[in-house]
């Protein structure tokens, strides 16, 4: 946005252009290839993960640090006793929307049953008449628009910062393996517990700095219990 | 027991097992060959060109943990993206007792290989519950909570900063035969590894593992215990991996998560596996001492941006050759089987 | 002849659906009993409970005196069952040979056998499949038949004194079919193991058991000669349907 001085909602367009170009030059370059060693993928999706951050270390060192006037909702307001941000419960409320309509999503559209399809069984997906690459190059695109959207909520209350991505994908993995991975209903009932769980953490035992820690230990307790997680089946929903 | 040297083989008969060794010379030469290279390598550079030990003594260690992590993955059958957190305790356990306790490198040699096996023996049960992927990732965040706890209690382990004040290993007054010195350490340890986990490769529990990789219902309806191979291999490799967490305290004399902890590490640590073959032990030397020279050649060439371009080179080397290096050389040589990995849902 | 596996009102049940229910039989050493009924009677899931990979839900299994209801399946094959499973299912990556050592290691408890010794016991079990000329073959090469010999040359090596054959002739052309049978009864003799057949061809279980079991949706509809099962009507009723 500095760089070109261009106003907010032409860099966010922008930005979701690069970054559904990234991720589909990322499904073409390594997925596609690896399909069947996923340990290749997932190295291979951790070194991307490095090289942007390295990249973004280039650009915007963290002594400098970047501020995004993105401030959607100012001003605060009074819940009972706490003061909160009206940026963190507009964020709150955008989260609850997003996850709504992507549930609408996968239950009533097409597209969205195509989804289902492949994520039971690809080779009956096909016989079905599913084209199943570009069912994976949507479904590439389509998990970045939550993602982006979360951190533009967030963005102003906390900086951003090159190395911020790590943070939320210890979140994101305890996150998915709690509610079994790919599984939709799984997760979302897994991102309140924890949500819950870091909540307690921090604000009632008042030890913030041990949120991640009690996560991990929640999702073993639960692995113990069941080692597939909280989800029914291992698909999508 | 009782222990016989026959003709051509060695027999070892204790608690009713017994276990042969097959003592055949013809097939020493090359092995004996590369070890000799390896041996006079850092001679050859401590009289030719000395600031080139340090990158032998990091390639001689990065293979040196490599070795151990085929044996975890393929005795458990899942893939850990977590190895650096034994070498996260090895190294606290050795520099907190040397600064503290002023413990001689020796006593924490030992006190680094029990942490590494309570705390794989600890972690073991993961493997039995967790499936292939779920495991991984798990397994994934393991060094970054352990990142964070180094964080939180700072005053114990110095979270930034790191440790500093360990005893060296060895210090004869020569900076540079100091090196020399490391540098034979360091080779002996891969050697040592390299030698067990060969030998066990070739046992009877490399076929007991490869079966478990390839079926593991089946497997346990043949009588093998399952669980006692995972829980068995995942130890000791987790020792293993501990002791190289001390030699890298004691080598550096500091010592900090933030150096070993992070996810770049680990990733060094997978191209050195998967450059030499996947997983293939033999290769993994040669990933040791390919990824030390490039990554010396770019920080010399490039200085700065090496830190963006290493990663990339290793993408692209992952990305386009699917066998790694040693496989090029492979494709025309059939090799002997060993056991294969595979990371399942 | 002693009683080799008593099995005792053993029920399982996945969810809402009962796979069986209430079953009770015994087999007595040396016989051949074979086991009946239509698609979904629940026949794998009961030798998958006798053999550990599923736990019972209720009721009791005894071998040779022993309760094994709770034993892990590795256990139990060290006592001295074993099974081959209806699709093959072969160690993908190792070769023949590689797939019946790890049996012949690990099967029976014996002391004093090196790796080495293994390798010449294993030479003797695919030698009788008559797979010893394909021992260097990686597993998923194998044609269907000789995966199905070395499904049985792995569950041979184990040393079981109880062999649970799944649908041996499923899949296969007349001529293998014979030469799968005839291989079963020469094992019977040689190595003197129990066999418990599941099948479905009844020529079979004709010619070679002594005593046939039928289940029907998970219960236990007939047993006995069998002669008098292919004559029951409540059998010829769960094949052919009502007339």
């Amino acid at each position: 946005m500095n760089l070109f001085d261009w106003g907010l909602v032409p860099s966010i367009i922008a930005m979701l252009v690069i970054q559904a170009g990234i991720a589909i030059a990322i499904y073409k370059g390594l997925i596609v290839r690896y399909m069947k060693q996923e340990e290749i993928i997932m190295l291979g999706l951790l070194f991307v993960a490095i090289i942007l951050e390295q990249a973004a270390l280039r650009f915007y060192p963290i002594q400098a640090g970047v501020y995004l006037e993105t401030t959607m909702v100012p001003g605060l307001s009074k819940i009972g006793q706490v003061t909160v941000s009206n940026q963190l419960i507009f964020a709150a409320i955008l989260g609850i929307v997003v996850t709504g309509l992507f549930v609408l999503f996968f239950l009533k559209t097409k597209l969205g049953l195509a989804v289902r399809a492949v994520s039971y069984d690809i080779n009956s997906s096909r016989l079905m008449g599913i084209q199943v690459e570009r069912v994976f190059m949507f479904i590439m695109v389509l998990v970045l628009i939550p993602v982006i959207l979360a951190t533009l909520a967030i963005a102003p209350i906390w900086a951003v910062e090159p190395s911020m991505g790590w943070g939320y994908m210890i979140i994101a993995i305890l996150v998915s393996v709690l509610g079994g991975l790919g599984n939709i209903k799984g997760t979302i009932i897994a991102s309140y517990i924890i949500g819950f769980c870091h909540s307690v953490v921090g604000f009632v035992i008042a030890q913030p700095q041990f949120t991640g820690l009690s996560a991990l230990i929640v999702v073993l307790i639960v692995l113990i219990v069941r080692p597939q997680g909280i989800a029914k089946s291992e698909t999508v929903w | 027991m009782e222990f016989e040297v026959k003709r051509d083989r060695l027999v070892l008969r204790a608690g009713g097992g017994k276990w042969e060794w097959h003592i055949e010379p013809r097939y020493w030469r090359n092995p004996l060959i590369y070890i000799g290279i390896l041996i006079i390598a850092p001679l050859v550079v401590y009289f030719v060109y000395r600031p080139l030990l340090p990158t032998i003594i990091e390639a001689n260690v990065l293979a040196a943990i490599a070795i151990p992590l085929a044996l975890m993955t393929i005795g458990t059958g899942r893939l850990n993206f977590g190895p650096q957190f034994y070498i996260g305790i090895g190294g606290y356990a050795a520099a907190l007792l040397s600064i503290h306790y002023h413990l001689s490198p020796g006593l924490t040699l030992l006190a680094a290989a029990l942490g590494g096996l309570l705390f794989g023996f600890i972690m073991s049960p993961i493997s039995i519950i967790a499936g292939g992927l779920y495991y991984s990732l798990l397994t994934l965040l393991f060094p970054l909570l352990f990142l964070e706890i180094t964080f939180i209690y700072t005053d114990l382990f110095k979270g930034d900063t790191g440790l500093a004040g360990i005893a060296p290993l060895v210090s004869v007054g020569s900076f540079s035969l100091n090196l020399l010195i490391y540098a034979f350490i360091s080779l002996a340890m891969m050697l040592i590894y390299l030698f067990i986990i060969d030998k066990v490769l070739r046992s009877r529990y490399a076929v007991q593992m490869a079966a478990i990789n390839d079926d593991e219902e089946v497997a346990n309806s043949i009588g093998v215990n399952v669980n006692k191979v995972k829980i068995v291999s995942f130890t000791i490799a987790a020792m293993m991996i501990a002791v190289i967490g001390w030699f890298y305290a004691h080598y550096y004399g500091t010592f900090s998560g933030q150096t070993f902890l992070p996810l770049s590490f680990m990733l060094k640590i997978f191209m050195v596996t998967m450059i030499g073959g996947r997983m293939q032990i033999y290769g993994c030397v040669l990933g040791g001492y390919f990824i030390a020279f490039l990554e010396l050649i770019l920080i010399r060439t490039t200085g700065d941006m090496s830190s963006l371009l290493l990663p990339i080179i290793l993408l692209i080397l992952l990305i386009v050759l699917r066998e790694g290096l040693l496989g090029l050389y492979r494709k025309r040589r059939y090799r002997e089987y060993l056991p294969t990995l595979h990371v399942r849902r | 002849m002693a009683e080799l596996l008593k099995v005792t009102n053993v029920s399982k049940h996945f969810g809402g659906l009962t796979a069986v229910n209430d079953v009770s039989f015994s087999i007595n050493e040396g016989e051949t009993v074979g086991l009946m009924g239509p698609n979904g009677a629940g026949k794998t899931t009961l030798v998958n409970m006798i053999c550990g990979s599923y736990s019972a839900d209720s009721g009791k299994i005894e071998f040779m005196g022993k309760d094994i209801t709770r034993l892990p399946p590795w256990k139990r094959c060290k006592l001295g069952i074993c099974r081959t499973y209806q699709i093959p299912r072969p160690f993908p990556e190792l070769t023949a040979m590689g797939s019946v050592v790890v049996s012949a290691l690990h099967g029976k408890d014996r002391p004093n056998r090196s790796f080495e010794d293994a390798y010449t016991e294993a030479t003797l079990y695919l030698e009788f499949v008559g797979l010893f000329s394909k021992r260097n073959v990686l597993a998923r090469d194998l044609t269907l038949f000789e995966m199905r010999g070395l499904e049985l040359a792995r569950a041979l090596a184990t040393e079981p004194k109880l062999i649970f054959v799944d649908e041996v002739m499923a899949g296969l052309n007349p001529a293998e079919a014979e030469k799968a049978v005839r291989l079963i009864e020469r094992a019977k003799d040689q190595f003197g193991v129990t066999v418990l057949w599941i099948e479905h061809v009844m020529a079979v279980l004709m010619r070679a058991a002594h005593r046939v079991i039928v289940l029907h949706y998970g219960e236990k509809i007939a047993e006995g000669l069998p002669q008098e099962v292919a004559n029951n009507p409540m059998v010829i009723e769960s094949y052919l349907g009502k007339s």
